[in-house]
Protein backbone atom coordinates (compact mmCIF):
# COMPACT_ATOMS: atom_id res chain seq x y z
CA UNK A 1 0.00 0.00 0.00
CA UNK A 2 3.00 2.30 -0.84
CA UNK A 3 1.12 4.28 -3.39
CA UNK A 4 -1.53 7.09 -3.12
CA UNK A 5 -4.54 7.66 -5.40
CA UNK A 6 -5.99 10.96 -6.66
CA UNK A 7 -9.53 9.39 -6.43
CA UNK A 8 -12.57 11.33 -8.38
CA UNK A 9 -15.61 12.02 -6.91
CA UNK A 10 -18.58 9.37 -7.56
CA UNK A 11 -21.59 11.61 -6.53
CA UNK A 12 -23.68 13.52 -8.92
CA UNK A 13 -24.46 16.64 -9.87
CA UNK A 14 -27.77 18.04 -10.03
CA UNK A 15 -29.86 21.05 -11.48
CA UNK A 16 -30.40 23.92 -9.47
CA UNK A 17 -33.89 23.72 -9.54
CA UNK A 18 -35.81 26.47 -7.19
CA UNK A 19 -37.40 25.90 -4.53
CA UNK A 20 -41.30 26.11 -4.45
CA UNK A 21 -43.44 27.33 -1.96
CA UNK A 22 -46.57 25.45 -0.44
CA UNK A 23 -49.90 26.95 -1.75
CA UNK A 24 -51.84 29.53 1.09
CA UNK A 25 -54.28 27.08 2.87
CA UNK A 26 -58.42 27.57 3.06
CA UNK A 27 -59.07 29.65 6.38
CA UNK A 28 -61.80 27.67 7.08
CA UNK A 29 -63.29 23.98 5.79
CA UNK A 30 -66.64 24.92 6.12
CA UNK A 31 -68.58 24.54 2.71
CA UNK A 32 -65.26 23.51 1.44
CA UNK A 33 -64.87 20.37 -1.13
CA UNK A 34 -61.98 18.31 -0.26
CA UNK A 35 -60.14 16.10 -2.80
CA UNK A 36 -58.92 12.75 -1.43
CA UNK A 37 -56.31 11.76 -3.51
CA UNK A 38 -56.07 7.61 -3.22
CA UNK A 39 -52.99 5.55 -4.63
CA UNK A 40 -52.75 2.01 -4.81
CA UNK A 41 -51.16 0.89 -1.51
CA UNK A 42 -53.59 -1.36 0.06
CA UNK A 43 -54.47 1.01 3.09
CA UNK A 44 -55.06 4.20 1.09
CA UNK A 45 -58.80 4.34 0.43
CA UNK A 46 -60.02 2.86 3.77
CA UNK A 47 -58.07 5.74 5.21
CA UNK A 48 -59.46 7.94 2.89
CA UNK A 49 -63.16 6.80 3.78
CA UNK A 50 -62.24 7.31 7.40
CA UNK A 51 -60.97 10.83 6.84
CA UNK A 52 -63.80 11.25 5.09
CA UNK A 53 -66.42 10.07 8.30
CA UNK A 54 -64.62 11.64 10.73
CA UNK A 55 -64.20 15.47 9.03
CA UNK A 56 -68.19 14.97 8.24
CA UNK A 57 -68.96 14.73 11.73
CA UNK A 58 -66.58 18.13 12.38
CA UNK A 59 -67.68 20.18 9.32
CA UNK A 60 -71.49 18.98 8.05
CA UNK A 61 -70.85 21.39 5.13
CA UNK A 62 -68.21 19.94 3.85
CA UNK A 63 -68.23 18.23 0.19
CA UNK A 64 -65.72 15.69 -0.93
CA UNK A 65 -64.23 14.41 -4.25
CA UNK A 66 -62.17 10.91 -5.11
CA UNK A 67 -59.53 10.41 -7.41
CA UNK A 68 -58.03 7.08 -7.44
CA UNK A 69 -54.68 6.40 -9.22
CA UNK A 70 -53.41 2.88 -9.17
CA UNK A 71 -50.39 2.58 -10.70
CA UNK A 72 -46.70 3.04 -8.88
CA UNK A 73 -45.66 6.59 -11.10
CA UNK A 74 -45.72 9.92 -11.10
CA UNK A 75 -49.13 10.75 -12.09
CA UNK A 76 -47.97 13.75 -14.14
CA UNK A 77 -45.91 11.73 -16.27
CA UNK A 78 -49.23 9.77 -17.36
CA UNK A 79 -52.27 9.69 -19.33
CA UNK A 80 -54.08 10.52 -16.72
CA UNK A 81 -52.76 13.87 -16.30
CA UNK A 82 -55.53 15.85 -18.14
CA UNK A 83 -58.05 13.96 -16.01
CA UNK A 84 -56.08 14.72 -12.38
CA UNK A 85 -55.63 17.96 -13.49
CA UNK A 86 -59.57 18.42 -14.31
CA UNK A 87 -60.25 16.82 -10.99
CA UNK A 88 -57.78 19.00 -8.80
CA UNK A 89 -59.52 22.23 -10.73
CA UNK A 90 -62.55 20.71 -8.82
CA UNK A 91 -61.43 20.91 -5.05
CA UNK A 92 -60.60 23.81 -2.34
CA UNK A 93 -57.97 21.42 -0.91
CA UNK A 94 -56.22 18.21 -1.23
CA UNK A 95 -55.43 15.47 1.66
CA UNK A 96 -53.42 12.55 -0.31
CA UNK A 97 -53.31 9.27 1.52
CA UNK A 98 -50.59 6.76 0.33
CA UNK A 99 -51.14 3.82 2.67
CA UNK A 100 -48.38 3.81 4.46
CA UNK B 1 -53.19 25.51 -11.50
CA UNK B 2 -52.08 25.62 -6.97
CA UNK B 3 -54.54 24.08 -4.84
CA UNK B 4 -53.18 23.29 -0.99
CA UNK B 5 -52.46 19.80 -0.01
CA UNK B 6 -51.30 17.83 2.67
CA UNK B 7 -49.91 14.05 2.97
CA UNK B 8 -51.27 11.64 5.16
CA UNK B 9 -48.02 9.37 5.73
CA UNK B 10 -47.04 6.59 8.56
CA UNK B 11 -44.90 8.13 10.82
CA UNK B 12 -42.38 5.57 9.74
CA UNK B 13 -42.26 6.97 6.75
CA UNK B 14 -42.39 10.74 7.31
CA UNK B 15 -39.12 11.47 7.45
CA UNK B 16 -38.66 9.54 4.07
CA UNK B 17 -41.39 11.74 2.58
CA UNK B 18 -39.82 14.91 4.01
CA UNK B 19 -36.83 13.59 1.83
CA UNK B 20 -38.93 13.22 -1.41
CA UNK B 21 -40.80 16.25 -0.77
CA UNK B 22 -37.04 17.77 -0.58
CA UNK B 23 -36.48 16.25 -3.74
CA UNK B 24 -39.37 17.28 -5.22
CA UNK B 25 -38.45 21.32 -4.43
CA UNK B 26 -41.34 21.66 -2.00
CA UNK B 27 -39.73 21.51 1.20
CA UNK B 28 -42.31 22.64 3.22
CA UNK B 29 -45.20 20.36 1.94
CA UNK B 30 -46.93 19.27 4.97
CA UNK B 31 -46.96 15.91 5.83
CA UNK B 32 -49.23 14.79 8.69
CA UNK B 33 -47.64 11.24 10.35
CA UNK B 34 -50.00 8.93 11.21
CA UNK B 35 -49.81 5.37 13.32
CA UNK B 36 -51.96 3.35 11.28
CA UNK B 37 -49.61 -0.22 10.44
CA UNK B 38 -48.34 -0.39 6.87
CA UNK B 39 -50.19 -1.63 4.28
CA UNK B 40 -53.04 -2.29 7.13
CA UNK B 41 -56.45 -4.04 6.55
CA UNK B 42 -57.68 -4.23 10.31
CA UNK B 43 -60.26 -1.15 9.89
CA UNK B 44 -60.50 -0.66 13.56
CA UNK B 45 -56.60 0.22 13.30
CA UNK B 46 -57.03 2.48 10.13
CA UNK B 47 -60.02 4.28 12.46
CA UNK B 48 -57.63 4.62 15.34
CA UNK B 49 -55.17 5.62 13.31
CA UNK B 50 -56.98 8.18 11.64
CA UNK B 51 -58.47 9.82 14.60
CA UNK B 52 -56.14 10.81 16.46
CA UNK B 53 -54.52 12.82 13.56
CA UNK B 54 -57.40 14.36 12.77
CA UNK B 55 -56.53 17.66 14.71
CA UNK B 56 -53.18 17.70 13.07
CA UNK B 57 -54.79 17.02 9.22
CA UNK B 58 -57.46 19.94 10.19
CA UNK B 59 -54.28 22.26 11.56
CA UNK B 60 -52.52 20.77 8.31
CA UNK B 61 -55.24 22.12 6.13
CA UNK B 62 -56.12 25.29 7.57
CA UNK B 63 -52.86 26.67 9.39
CA UNK B 64 -51.78 29.70 7.55
CA UNK B 65 -48.30 29.24 6.40
CA UNK B 66 -45.15 30.42 7.68
CA UNK B 67 -42.26 32.56 6.13
CA UNK B 68 -39.98 29.36 5.47
CA UNK B 69 -43.24 27.41 3.88
CA UNK B 70 -43.88 30.29 1.36
CA UNK B 71 -40.59 31.14 0.48
CA UNK B 72 -38.24 28.11 1.75
CA UNK B 73 -34.68 29.18 1.62
CA UNK B 74 -32.31 26.26 -0.15
CA UNK B 75 -30.21 24.29 2.07
CA UNK B 76 -26.24 24.89 1.25
CA UNK B 77 -25.36 21.98 -0.71
CA UNK B 78 -22.03 20.58 -0.37
CA UNK B 79 -19.66 21.25 -2.97
CA UNK B 80 -17.12 18.42 -4.02
CA UNK B 81 -14.37 18.66 -5.87
CA UNK B 82 -13.67 16.73 -8.94
CA UNK B 83 -10.69 14.72 -7.27
CA UNK B 84 -12.44 14.35 -3.82
CA UNK B 85 -10.15 12.60 -1.79
CA UNK B 86 -6.06 11.57 -1.68
CA UNK B 87 -4.36 8.86 -0.06
CA UNK B 88 -3.44 5.10 0.06
CA UNK B 89 -5.63 2.15 -0.80
CA UNK B 90 -7.09 1.40 2.54
CA UNK B 91 -7.58 5.11 2.87
CA UNK B 92 -9.55 5.95 -0.09
CA UNK B 93 -12.05 2.96 0.69
CA UNK B 94 -12.47 3.82 4.28
CA UNK B 95 -12.98 7.46 2.81
CA UNK B 96 -15.56 6.27 0.57
CA UNK B 97 -17.45 4.01 2.41
CA UNK B 98 -17.68 6.42 5.31
CA UNK B 99 -19.03 8.23 2.44
CA UNK B 100 -21.98 5.98 1.77
CA UNK B 101 -20.64 5.60 -1.37
CA UNK B 102 -19.88 2.19 -1.42
CA UNK B 103 -22.09 -1.17 -1.32
CA UNK B 104 -19.83 -2.54 1.81
CA UNK B 105 -16.58 -3.69 -0.26
CA UNK B 106 -13.53 -2.79 -1.24
CA UNK B 107 -13.66 -0.50 -4.44
CA UNK B 108 -10.73 0.29 -7.12
CA UNK B 109 -9.84 3.66 -6.58
CA UNK B 110 -11.60 5.80 -9.78
CA UNK B 111 -8.04 7.77 -10.09
CA UNK B 112 -7.81 9.94 -13.35
CA UNK B 113 -5.70 7.56 -15.54
CA UNK B 114 -8.49 4.70 -14.44
CA UNK B 115 -11.72 6.72 -15.59
CA UNK B 116 -9.69 7.89 -18.93
CA UNK B 117 -9.44 4.31 -19.81
CA UNK B 118 -13.10 3.26 -19.09
CA UNK B 119 -14.09 6.22 -20.94
CA UNK B 120 -12.25 4.38 -23.73
CA UNK B 121 -15.20 2.42 -24.18
CA UNK B 122 -17.66 4.34 -25.43
CA UNK B 123 -17.17 7.59 -28.20
CA UNK B 124 -19.86 9.97 -26.20
CA UNK B 125 -18.17 12.80 -24.78
CA UNK B 126 -17.55 12.38 -20.52
CA UNK B 127 -19.90 15.30 -20.06
CA UNK B 128 -22.58 13.53 -21.54
CA UNK B 129 -25.85 13.41 -19.92
CA UNK B 130 -27.35 10.12 -20.58
CA UNK B 131 -29.67 10.57 -17.68
CA UNK B 132 -30.97 11.71 -14.58
CA UNK B 133 -31.92 8.64 -12.22
CA UNK B 134 -34.30 9.08 -9.68
CA UNK B 135 -35.29 9.79 -6.71
CA UNK B 136 -32.28 12.54 -6.05
CA UNK B 137 -32.30 13.04 -10.50
CA UNK B 138 -28.42 13.16 -10.38
CA UNK B 139 -27.50 13.93 -13.83
CA UNK B 140 -25.81 10.40 -15.01
CA UNK B 141 -22.71 11.76 -17.18
CA UNK B 142 -20.65 9.58 -19.17
CA UNK B 143 -18.02 10.47 -16.58
CA UNK B 144 -19.96 9.15 -13.39
CA UNK B 145 -20.99 6.16 -14.90
CA UNK B 146 -17.17 5.53 -15.49
CA UNK B 147 -16.14 6.63 -11.88
CA UNK B 148 -18.50 3.83 -10.38
CA UNK B 149 -17.52 1.60 -12.90
CA UNK B 150 -14.31 1.56 -11.99
CA UNK B 151 -15.32 1.56 -8.81
CA UNK B 152 -17.37 -1.77 -9.31
CA UNK B 153 -14.36 -3.03 -11.23
CA UNK B 154 -15.60 -3.24 -14.71
CA UNK B 155 -14.14 -3.40 -17.67
CA UNK B 156 -14.16 -0.28 -20.46
CA UNK B 157 -15.74 -2.78 -22.30
CA UNK B 158 -18.61 -2.75 -20.30
CA UNK B 159 -19.36 0.79 -20.84
CA UNK B 160 -21.90 1.09 -23.45
CA UNK B 161 -23.37 -1.69 -21.59
CA UNK B 162 -23.67 0.45 -18.47
CA UNK B 163 -24.97 3.28 -20.70
CA UNK B 164 -27.77 1.48 -22.33
CA UNK B 165 -28.92 0.15 -19.05
CA UNK B 166 -28.43 3.78 -17.55
CA UNK B 167 -30.67 4.36 -20.45
CA UNK B 168 -33.71 1.62 -19.62
CA UNK B 169 -33.32 2.65 -15.69
CA UNK B 170 -34.16 6.06 -16.49
CA UNK B 171 -37.12 4.97 -18.58
CA UNK B 172 -40.17 5.42 -17.10
CA UNK B 173 -41.82 2.45 -18.17
CA UNK B 174 -39.26 0.66 -15.72
CA UNK B 175 -40.87 2.70 -12.78
CA UNK B 176 -37.66 2.55 -11.29
CA UNK B 177 -38.30 5.76 -9.05
CA UNK B 178 -40.99 2.92 -7.41
CA UNK B 179 -39.42 -0.34 -7.64
CA UNK B 180 -35.59 1.12 -6.48
CA UNK B 181 -36.78 2.39 -3.07
CA UNK B 182 -40.10 0.13 -2.09
CA UNK B 183 -40.02 -1.82 0.82
CA UNK B 184 -40.56 -4.88 -1.45
CA UNK B 185 -36.86 -4.87 -1.79
CA UNK B 186 -37.44 -5.18 -6.05
CA UNK B 187 -33.52 -5.59 -7.84
CA UNK B 188 -33.01 -4.80 -11.09
CA UNK B 189 -32.74 -7.71 -13.38
CA UNK B 190 -30.38 -7.43 -16.16
CA UNK B 191 -30.92 -9.65 -19.17
CA UNK B 192 -28.40 -8.98 -22.05
CA UNK B 193 -29.15 -10.04 -25.81
CA UNK B 194 -27.44 -10.25 -29.14
CA UNK B 195 -23.40 -10.53 -30.30
CA UNK B 196 -22.21 -8.64 -27.36
CA UNK B 197 -22.52 -11.16 -24.65
CA UNK B 198 -19.86 -13.40 -26.29
CA UNK B 199 -17.44 -10.17 -26.41
CA UNK B 200 -17.65 -9.51 -22.56
CA UNK B 201 -17.86 -12.88 -21.30
CA UNK B 202 -21.07 -12.73 -20.00
CA UNK B 203 -21.74 -15.94 -18.36
CA UNK B 204 -25.15 -17.62 -20.20
CA UNK B 205 -24.42 -21.41 -19.17
CA UNK B 206 -23.64 -22.92 -15.78
CA UNK B 207 -24.64 -21.24 -12.16
CA UNK B 208 -24.98 -17.42 -14.48
CA UNK B 209 -26.32 -15.86 -11.17
CA UNK B 210 -23.38 -16.76 -9.25
CA UNK B 211 -20.81 -15.14 -8.73
CA UNK B 212 -17.32 -15.50 -10.20
CA UNK B 213 -17.53 -14.35 -13.76
CA UNK B 214 -16.14 -10.41 -13.69
CA UNK B 215 -18.99 -9.66 -16.43
CA UNK B 216 -21.75 -10.53 -14.43
CA UNK B 217 -20.69 -10.00 -11.30
CA UNK B 218 -19.01 -6.11 -12.00
CA UNK B 219 -21.94 -5.24 -14.28
CA UNK B 220 -24.72 -5.93 -11.55
CA UNK B 221 -22.14 -4.08 -9.06
CA UNK B 222 -21.66 -1.08 -11.41
CA UNK B 223 -25.45 -0.23 -11.69
CA UNK B 224 -25.98 -0.41 -7.83
CA UNK B 225 -22.85 1.87 -7.48
CA UNK B 226 -25.19 4.12 -10.29
CA UNK B 227 -28.22 3.72 -8.32
CA UNK B 228 -26.43 4.84 -5.08
CA UNK B 229 -24.43 7.41 -6.10
CA UNK B 230 -26.25 9.07 -9.12
CA UNK B 231 -29.54 8.75 -8.56
CA UNK B 232 -29.14 8.76 -4.45
CA UNK B 233 -30.61 5.87 -3.50
CA UNK B 234 -29.24 4.78 -0.12
CA UNK B 235 -30.31 1.85 2.09
CA UNK B 236 -32.62 2.86 4.87
CA UNK B 237 -32.87 6.51 3.51
CA UNK B 238 -34.40 6.67 0.30
CA UNK B 239 -34.32 2.43 -0.41
CA UNK B 240 -37.05 1.29 2.51
CA UNK B 241 -36.68 -2.37 1.61
CA UNK B 242 -37.89 -4.28 4.39
CA UNK B 243 -35.87 -7.25 3.97
CA UNK B 244 -33.50 -6.63 1.54
CA UNK B 245 -32.56 -8.95 -1.54
CA UNK B 246 -29.05 -10.20 -2.46
CA UNK B 247 -29.78 -9.71 -6.20
CA UNK B 248 -28.86 -5.87 -5.58
CA UNK B 249 -25.66 -6.78 -5.52
CA UNK B 250 -26.09 -8.36 -9.22
CA UNK B 251 -28.63 -9.76 -11.25
CA UNK B 252 -27.07 -10.25 -14.64
CA UNK B 253 -27.59 -13.16 -17.00
CA UNK B 254 -26.92 -13.23 -21.24
CA UNK B 255 -29.77 -15.42 -22.60
CA UNK B 256 -28.00 -18.05 -24.87
CA UNK B 257 -29.21 -17.47 -28.02
CA UNK B 258 -27.74 -20.45 -29.71
CA UNK B 259 -29.58 -22.88 -27.52
CA UNK B 260 -32.52 -20.89 -27.88
CA UNK B 261 -34.72 -23.12 -29.97
CA UNK B 262 -37.61 -19.58 -30.09
CA UNK B 263 -36.59 -15.71 -31.04
CA UNK B 264 -34.22 -14.20 -28.13
CA UNK B 265 -35.78 -11.95 -25.96
CA UNK B 266 -34.50 -8.74 -27.55
CA UNK B 267 -36.67 -9.65 -30.83
CA UNK B 268 -39.66 -10.50 -28.94
CA UNK B 269 -38.79 -6.65 -27.63
CA UNK B 270 -38.68 -5.11 -31.27
CA UNK B 271 -35.02 -5.54 -32.05
CA UNK B 272 -32.76 -7.21 -34.74
CA UNK B 273 -31.46 -10.08 -33.82
CA UNK B 274 -28.32 -8.46 -34.88
CA UNK B 275 -28.79 -5.86 -32.20
CA UNK B 276 -26.97 -6.18 -28.77
CA UNK B 277 -29.02 -5.32 -26.09
CA UNK B 278 -30.47 -5.27 -22.21
CA UNK B 279 -33.24 -5.74 -21.40
CA UNK B 280 -34.67 -4.82 -17.45
CA UNK B 281 -37.44 -6.07 -15.16
CA UNK B 282 -37.81 -5.50 -10.96
CA UNK B 283 -38.30 -8.66 -9.55
CA UNK B 284 -38.07 -9.35 -5.86
CA UNK B 285 -37.56 -13.31 -5.72
CA UNK B 286 -36.40 -16.13 -7.47
CA UNK B 287 -37.14 -20.00 -6.91
CA UNK B 288 -35.91 -23.24 -8.45
CA UNK B 289 -37.94 -26.33 -8.68
CA UNK B 290 -37.48 -29.35 -10.47
CA UNK B 291 -39.86 -30.76 -13.29
CA UNK B 292 -42.98 -33.01 -12.38
CA UNK B 293 -41.60 -35.23 -15.13
CA UNK B 294 -39.04 -35.10 -17.92
CA UNK B 295 -41.56 -33.94 -20.37
CA UNK B 296 -42.66 -30.78 -21.29
CA UNK B 297 -46.07 -31.18 -19.15
CA UNK B 298 -43.18 -31.98 -16.29
CA UNK B 299 -41.66 -28.76 -17.07
CA UNK B 300 -44.94 -26.27 -17.20
CA UNK B 301 -46.83 -28.33 -14.49
CA UNK B 302 -43.71 -27.25 -12.17
CA UNK B 303 -43.87 -24.19 -13.59
CA UNK B 304 -47.05 -23.57 -12.86
CA UNK B 305 -47.63 -25.13 -10.06
CA UNK B 306 -44.82 -23.25 -8.01
CA UNK B 307 -45.43 -19.68 -9.06
CA UNK B 308 -46.52 -17.94 -5.73
CA UNK B 309 -50.07 -16.84 -4.87
CA UNK B 310 -49.30 -13.08 -4.00
CA UNK B 311 -47.53 -12.10 -7.60
CA UNK B 312 -48.31 -10.19 -10.41
CA UNK B 313 -46.35 -8.00 -12.94
CA UNK B 314 -43.54 -8.85 -14.68
CA UNK B 315 -42.69 -12.74 -14.71
CA UNK B 316 -40.07 -14.86 -16.19
CA UNK B 317 -40.02 -18.69 -16.20
CA UNK B 318 -36.16 -19.35 -16.93
CA UNK B 319 -36.13 -22.51 -19.03
CA UNK B 320 -31.90 -24.57 -19.16
CA UNK B 321 -31.27 -25.03 -22.53
CA UNK B 322 -32.54 -28.72 -22.20
CA UNK B 323 -35.79 -28.14 -21.10
CA UNK B 324 -36.02 -25.72 -23.49
CA UNK B 325 -35.56 -28.15 -26.68
CA UNK B 326 -37.89 -30.50 -24.70
CA UNK B 327 -40.45 -27.56 -25.31
CA UNK B 328 -39.87 -26.91 -28.22
CA UNK B 329 -40.04 -30.17 -30.01
CA UNK B 330 -43.57 -30.58 -28.98
CA UNK B 331 -44.09 -27.73 -30.19
CA UNK B 332 -44.36 -25.14 -27.90
CA UNK B 333 -43.72 -21.40 -28.72
CA UNK B 334 -42.74 -18.64 -26.08
CA UNK B 335 -46.36 -17.18 -26.68
CA UNK B 336 -47.78 -20.53 -26.15
CA UNK B 337 -45.88 -21.08 -23.15
CA UNK B 338 -47.18 -17.82 -21.95
CA UNK B 339 -50.54 -18.11 -22.80
CA UNK B 340 -51.02 -21.91 -20.89
CA UNK B 341 -49.17 -19.86 -17.61
CA UNK B 342 -51.56 -16.95 -17.83
CA UNK B 343 -54.30 -19.45 -17.77
CA UNK B 344 -53.40 -22.29 -15.80
CA UNK B 345 -51.42 -20.86 -13.22
CA UNK B 346 -54.63 -20.71 -11.14
CA UNK B 347 -55.37 -20.61 -7.32
CA UNK B 348 -58.32 -20.94 -5.44
CA UNK B 349 -60.21 -17.24 -4.90
CA UNK B 350 -59.41 -17.35 -1.16
CA UNK B 351 -55.66 -17.59 -1.83
CA UNK B 352 -55.17 -14.76 -3.95
CA UNK B 353 -54.33 -11.30 -2.28
CA UNK B 354 -57.35 -9.42 -4.20
CA UNK B 355 -59.78 -12.08 -2.49
CA UNK B 356 -58.84 -9.61 1.10
CA UNK B 357 -58.52 -6.45 -0.63
CA UNK B 358 -54.71 -6.11 -0.69
CA UNK B 359 -54.35 -6.44 -4.56
CA UNK B 360 -56.98 -3.88 -5.19
CA UNK B 361 -59.36 -1.73 -3.22
CA UNK B 362 -62.65 -3.98 -3.91
CA UNK B 363 -62.27 -7.06 -2.25
CA UNK B 364 -62.97 -9.94 -4.42
CA UNK B 365 -64.69 -11.83 -1.46
CA UNK B 366 -67.90 -10.01 -2.06
CA UNK B 367 -67.68 -10.95 -5.66
CA UNK B 368 -66.01 -14.37 -5.74
CA UNK B 369 -67.01 -17.22 -3.50
CA UNK B 370 -63.33 -19.27 -1.81
CA UNK B 371 -63.15 -21.71 -4.08
CA UNK B 372 -63.44 -19.91 -7.89
CA UNK B 373 -60.56 -20.42 -9.70
CA UNK B 374 -58.12 -17.28 -9.68
CA UNK B 375 -55.39 -15.99 -12.01
CA UNK B 376 -52.34 -15.28 -10.76
CA UNK B 377 -50.65 -13.40 -13.83
CA UNK B 378 -53.67 -12.08 -15.75
CA UNK B 379 -51.85 -10.44 -17.76
CA UNK B 380 -49.93 -12.23 -20.77
CA UNK B 381 -47.64 -9.52 -21.45
CA UNK B 382 -46.25 -9.91 -18.59
CA UNK B 383 -44.71 -13.33 -19.33
CA UNK B 384 -41.15 -13.83 -20.53
CA UNK B 385 -39.20 -16.89 -20.84
CA UNK B 386 -35.51 -16.77 -21.13
CA UNK B 387 -32.79 -20.01 -22.38
CA UNK B 388 -30.31 -19.89 -19.97
CA UNK B 389 -27.94 -21.89 -17.65
CA UNK B 390 -25.67 -25.05 -17.76
CA UNK B 391 -26.81 -28.67 -17.64
CA UNK B 392 -29.98 -30.12 -15.74
CA UNK B 393 -33.83 -29.73 -16.05
CA UNK B 394 -34.54 -27.13 -13.20
CA UNK B 395 -37.40 -24.59 -13.67
CA UNK B 396 -36.65 -21.13 -12.64
CA UNK B 397 -39.31 -18.62 -11.81
CA UNK B 398 -38.62 -14.76 -11.47
CA UNK B 399 -41.35 -13.18 -10.10
CA UNK B 400 -41.93 -9.56 -8.82
CA UNK B 401 -45.13 -8.71 -6.52
CA UNK B 402 -47.13 -5.54 -7.73
CA UNK B 403 -49.84 -5.03 -9.87
CA UNK B 404 -49.73 -2.50 -12.36
CA UNK B 405 -46.85 0.01 -13.07
CA UNK B 406 -43.33 -1.13 -14.32
CA UNK B 407 -43.14 -3.22 -17.60
CA UNK B 408 -39.86 -4.94 -19.40
CA UNK B 409 -37.70 -2.33 -21.08
CA UNK B 410 -35.31 -2.92 -24.09
CA UNK B 411 -32.42 -0.74 -24.73
CA UNK B 412 -30.09 -1.21 -27.87
CA UNK B 413 -26.34 -0.94 -26.87
CA UNK B 414 -24.84 1.23 -29.12
CA UNK B 415 -20.50 0.02 -29.54
CA UNK B 416 -17.53 2.87 -30.16
CA UNK B 417 -15.95 3.03 -33.06
CA UNK B 418 -12.76 1.52 -31.80
CA UNK B 419 -14.44 -1.74 -30.20
CA UNK B 420 -12.76 -3.95 -31.66
CA UNK B 421 -9.34 -3.04 -30.78
CA UNK B 422 -11.15 -2.83 -27.19
CA UNK B 423 -12.28 -6.45 -27.42
CA UNK B 424 -9.01 -7.50 -28.31
CA UNK B 425 -7.85 -5.62 -25.22
CA UNK B 426 -10.42 -7.19 -22.81
CA UNK B 427 -11.81 -10.47 -24.14
CA UNK B 428 -8.95 -12.44 -23.15
CA UNK B 429 -9.65 -11.73 -19.14
CA UNK B 430 -11.43 -15.07 -18.35
CA UNK B 431 -10.73 -17.38 -15.18
CA UNK B 432 -8.30 -20.48 -16.03
CA UNK B 433 -9.04 -22.83 -13.10
CA UNK B 434 -6.62 -25.69 -12.62
CA UNK B 435 -7.43 -28.79 -12.16
CA UNK B 436 -7.15 -30.76 -8.30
Amino acid sequence: MSEQYEVLNPWAEVDPIPLRGISPRVTDLNNKTIGLFVNRKVAAAPTQMVVEERLKERFPTLKFSSFVFGRDEEIVLTNDRARFEEWVKGVDTVIAAVGD
Amino acid sequence: MKKPAILLSSKDFAGEAKLVASSKKVPGLRIVPETIPLDCTVMEEIESGVSAAMDDIIAALTQPLTDEEELPQAAEVEKLPHIVFKGYLDEVNQFFYKRGWTDGLPIIPPTDEAVSQMLMGTDLPADHIVGKILPRLGKATVEKIAINAVMAGALPTYMPLLIAAVQAITDRRACFGSWGISTGSFSPFWIINGPVYKDLNINNGSGALSPGNIANSAIGRAMGLIILNIGGTRKGIEDLGTFGNPAKNSMVIAENEEANPWEPLHVEQGYSKEDSTVTLCFPNCISQVKPYGSDDKGILNAAISNIIPGRAGPFCILLSPSNARILSEKGWTKEKIAAFISKHAIIPANHHPSYYGAATRIKDQQTSSPNDSKQILSNLNWIRSIVFGGSGNLVGLVAAQHNEGGDWVTKKIELPKNWDNLVTRYKGIVPKYILY
